[in-house]
């Protein structure tokens, strides 16, 4: 074993194979701070270029590639508060709440070597596990990956924030979101409205997006300047360190969530991710801080999400079965290459396997090296009027959106969803529990009904099935004999999200949001009652809880109403641009609107000088139709004016 | 070493340096041909489009370029949407897809603008599927399915997709089998069968060959049948994949000794013959000229003769062959216009026995 493993890092040493693995690398890292385009698109643009290698060349570059995204995004998140991928949306919490009180670079020096940390657990997992991980996988039938998302929902509930009403709302919502689409248990589309779009339900990065990304350059926009109010200073990484090694074993507990996360297939980063950032939360004493810049926060998701994207190379290599979508496109390369994983794969080509490890052993550790290096530059840039980074930030993000279908639909989808967090952020509705939800509801759903149709009831019993559930019952007990022996004194509250305390949320928006989400709300149970009786337990999970909350929250919202929609009305009128860009992509095709758009920001928002906005605003559309080219091939056309 | 020979290839051809003597030459010189793959990459439809792409582009006179493009979506069906908007007529633009795109068609599912029966077929890559059990049902081959010791139970994604066959052959075999739909693909599917949680599967060829027939060897699971391959315009014949296994047809014969007939058997010839015999289709605008289905199937007949391609179909799919010309095009328009009594069959087996609602 050890010297395949030695012979493997000898064949990666070659020049022309590292030389692919750090070009991999690079794309890897652009494409992770692009917000909404992460691992797959940095596969999917590389996958041609493989063809014209040699087999060792060509998969290191693909996975030097998948294993640095979970890292560069860290910078994203950070200094602009938009997930740089759906799976780093808690880092994009904390990280950017620290940076915005200067302390940016203390979240990323955190977050850089917790990922770097979360790489190293995945790449020795996978040397170590190999021979042993393929039982752990088969252990994880149907009744423990339900269990598994339990946990993750269980998890969630900390981060619900102070008020308990509008926390639970939106997890609520977010369970609902999930349900979009088909029905696990019965052939039902449901909340489809007849459009081919929602038959496949909500693209995760989309929703991330959406409810994170849009509504932070909304406000950014509006508020006009910089990201930072402050100087944003990043180069004392002193402190970050020493906050990583106070977090070392946080980080380590993270990475192996992580890695478990990574064994279950389709569940993925961003359902670990939430568990670690939920335990992250349990085991910090003072919670606090947690919403308004926790670095115990950054430090969790960030080793969680590596480690899960490494590990999830453990059933595509095992079973072909792929553990997320770019270890899907991997698993389609090593086809194309004519090698087969499954069950004879670590006999027959060993090499391969610790080729692989060391490959992402080595992004790992260079990747994160990498960033540190970058990341000073790129800090300096939130100086600069948010306008004129706003700009390209709205089109890639429509970009990384217009991979899901190629659609007009995802455009659409985004700035609703954009709209619906944007309503969250300012009526007081915390965002985290909402994309918790979303991403859990579909394996709650799927694995709850697999396991009963398989099983009966009898997987209540099984021994898996118990371990897991007392990762859930322990602390409960023990919350609840705490509680019982303080009777509750005060002080022990639960952690705020950045946007949970009510004096900061608009009573006008609350109230909007409030009727709208008692709308849809509404609609789904009249629609829920035309469906398959199996297909309606997941949304009666949501609606049940969810209704009467809204309309709860709607009285209340009356109750308290005041007119303070003036207070946010420059962002509302940001957003309107948006929704209005949106509608005018569809009508009359993609340049048209995406001129004026970036026109409008650089001229109107960030007072460019018109010689200076020409230019830059011709790179910009220039760089924003050469990555339509390159990752799809063509643009929106319009319906109106057939043009792209 | 051999595929860096493929791939040098594939860059000469791409150059335009390649000087293959065709029929008509150059037809295709200095055009792009783009294969629409209306699923994601990691797929099986996209690894295939990805492994025809050397030969296609080899082979067609003028050696254009090939881009596989994924629009994936909506089960496959935004992604035809799109061919049937955008696809040029002269055959530079192929949706190549399942019968996940074929049945939402056949079935009249709402939200189908293309008009697949319209469309012409350029070529079909056949893409089979094995039936198999696990040794604790206690039963040993096909002969005995109907005394197995534990119920059987099937998982699948859902009816109306890619199940519906594997589903069509337990009416026609007249099986028991509790099926559990609801899986995110075959491949969880196959995990769930190792994991002991099912007993009963179909696996399509490629995947049976790398990965069900390991466990066969290490005695966890008993092949059964196939869903057979097309003879006289019956699906009766075995499968030159797995030519030791008997085909459906030939299992109904053994349990009955009659030949299947009636609703049930015309329903699963029809829904299983777009699924396997001419699993993975290459369509293309109904406006197509004659001329380019008949380079497309000169070039298939090309394909199948080339050693590169022979050797490496071998290992991927046991040497199955493209299949093109009038009687492939014939055989795939035949199903997807089934006749209005199959329609009503499926229709309604769907919504009463898996609540599928039209």
């Amino acid at each position: 074993m050890i010297d395949n493993a030695l012979v493997a890092l000898d064949a990666l040493f070659d020049p022309m194979r590292l030389a692919a693995l750090f070009a991999g690398m690079m794309v890897g890292m652009v494409f992770g701070m692009l917000p909404g385009l992460g691992g797959v698109a940095a596969v999917s643009i590389l996958l041609p270029f493989i063809y014209y290698m040699d087999d060792y060349s060509g998969l290191a570059m693909l996975l030097g590639a998948v294993s640095v995204v979970y890292t560069s995004d860290t910078i994203t998140s950070v200094l602009l508060g938009a997930p740089g991928s759906p799976a780093s949306a808690p880092t994009a919490i904390e990280g950017h709440a620290l940076a915005k009180q200067g302390q940016a670079a203390r979240a990323l020096g955190v977050g850089f070597l917790a990922s770097m940390v979360g790489g190293l657990v995945g790449a020795a997992v996978l040397f170590f596990a190999i021979p042993i991980a393929g039982p752990i996988v088969l252990l994880l039938s149907t009744p423990e990956l339900f269990m598994f998302s339990l946990v993750g929902l269980f998890f969630a509930s900390s981060m619900i924030g102070k008020d308990l009403a509008k926390g639970l709302g939106a997890a609520c919502l977010g369970l609902l979101l999930g349900v979009v689409g088909p029905a696990q248990a019965a052939a039902d589309f449901r909340f489809t409205f007849g459009q081919v779009y929602l038959l496949d339900g909500f693209s995760l990065t989309i929703v991330a997006l959406g409810l994170f990304g849009v509504a932070e350059v909304i406000s950014m926009l509006a508020a006009g300047g910089g990201i930072s109010h402050q100087r944003m200073e990043v180069a004392q990484w002193g402190e970050g360190f020493r906050d990583f090694w106070r977090s070392k074993w946080l980080v380590l507990r993270a990475s192996f969530i992580g890695v478990l996360g990574g064994f279950v297939p389709a569940v993925g980063a961003s359902a670990s991710t939430w568990v670690a950032y939920g335990h992250a939360i349990r085991s910090t004493k003072d919670k606090s801080k947690f919403g308004k810049g926790e670095i115990r926060g950054v430090a969790a998701s960030e080793g969680a999400n590596n480690a899960t994207v490494i590990s999830d190379l453990v059933p595509t290599l095992l079973f072909s079965v792929p553990g997320g979508p770019a270890a899907a496109i991997f698993l389609g390369a090593l086809f194309s290459f004519g090698y087969y994983p499954g069950p004879r794969m670590i006999t027959q080509n060993p090499d391969l396997m610790f080729l692989i490890v060391w490959s992402v052993a080595l992004t790992s550790v260079v990747g994160a090296g990498l960033c540190f290096l970058i990341a000073p530059t790129l800090a300096k840039l939130t100086r600069i009027p948010f306008a004129i980074i706003a700009a390209p930030l709205v089109l890639i993000m429509v970009i990384g959106a217009y991979q899901s279908t190629s659609t007009i639909g995802d455009v659409f989808m985004l700035f609703s969803l954009g709209a619906l967090g944007w309503l969250m952020k300012h009526g007081g509705w915390p965002r985290a529990p909402a994309l918790v939800g979303f991403v859990l509801s579909g394996p709650m759903e799927q694995y709850f009904w697999l396991s009963n149709q398989i099983h009966g009831w009898s997987w209540l019993g099984r021994p898996g099935v118990l371990l897991i559930a007392s990762v859930i019952v322990i602390p409960l007990l023990l919350s609840l004999v705490r509680w019982l022996r303080t009777r509750h004194t005060p002080g022990e509250e639960g952690p705020g999200d950045e946007d949970a305390p009510p004096p900061d949320s608009n009573r006008s928006i609350a109230l909007v949001l409030a009727a709208l989400a008692l709308v849809m709300f509404a609609y789904a149970l009249w629609e829920t009652f035309t469906f398959n009786p199996t297909s309606r337990l997941m949304p009666a999970l949501a609606i049940v809880p969810g209704l009467p909350l809204a309309l709860w929250l709607f009285v209340r919202g009356i109750r308290e109403y005041e007119n303070e929609f003036a207070r946010d009305g420059g962002e509302l009128s940001v957003l309107v641009v948006l929704v209005t860009y949106a509608v005018a992509v569809w009508a009359i095709g993609l340049s048209i609107p995406t001129v004026a758009l970036i026109a409008w920001m650089l001229l109107a928002r960030a007072k460019m000088r018109l010689w200076t906005s020409l230019v830059y605003g011709a790179v910009v559309f220039g760089i924003v139709r050469l990555l339509f080219d390159v990752l799809r091939g063509d643009a929106p056309v319009g319906v109106f004016l057939p043009i792209s | 070493m051999r595929k860096f020979m493929t791939t040098t290839a594939a860059l000469t051809a791409v150059m335009g340096l390649a000087t293959a003597a065709q029929a008509q030459d150059g037809y295709f010189a200095g055009e792009t041909i783009d294969v629409i793959v209306p699923f994601g990459q990691g797929g099986a439809t996209f690894v295939s489009a990805k492994f025809l792409e050397p030969y296609f582009e080899k082979h067609l006179p003028g050696n254009p370029e090939i881009n596989v493009i994924d629009r994936p979506g909506g089960g496959s069906i935004l992604g035809a949407n799109w061919f049937e908007q955008n696809a040029e007529s002269d055959g530079t633009t192929i949706l190549f897809t399942t019968s996940s795109t074929a049945n939402p068609f056949v079935l009249g599912q709402e939200g189908v603008e293309y008009r697949l029966a319209d469309y012409r077929v350029a070529y079909s890559h056949p893409f089979s599927a094995v039936a198999y059990t696990s040794p604790s049902t206690g039963v040993t081959s096909a002969e005995n399915i109907r005394e197995a010791d534990e119920p059987l139970i099937y998982g699948g994604i859902a009816a109306a997709a890619s199940d519906l066959p594997g589903l069509l052959s337990f009416e026609v075999l007249d099986l028991d089998v509790r099926t559990v739909l609801g899986f995110n693909g075959r491949g969880p599917v196959r995990l769930a069968f190792e994991q002991g949680e099912l007993n009963f599967d179909y696996q399509f060829t490629p995947v049976y060959l790398t990965q069900v027939v390991p466990s066969v060897e290490a005695g966890t699971a008993v092949p059964l049948w196939t869903g057979g391959a097309m003879e006289d315009g019956v699906l009766k014949g075995r499968d030159p994949i797995a030519p030791e296994l008997p085909s459906v047809y030939e299992v109904h014969e053994m349990l009955t000794g009659e030949a299947p007939s009636g609703i049930e058997w015309e329903a699963f010839q029809g829904v299983a013959s777009v699924t396997y015999a001419y699993g993975l289709t290459g369509y293309m605008h109904p406006d197509t000229p004659q001329e380019v289905l008949d380079i497309f199937a000169e070039t298939v007949a090309a394909i199948n003769s080339d050693p590169e391609f022979q050797a490496e179909s071998q290992e991927v799919t046991n040497g199955a062959r493209l299949n093109a010309g009038p009687d492939t095009e014939a055989a795939v328009k035949a199903a997807l216009m089934p006749s209005a009594e199959v329609r009503d069959y499926l229709r309604n087996l769907l919504s009463e026995k898996y609540g599928v609602n039209f």
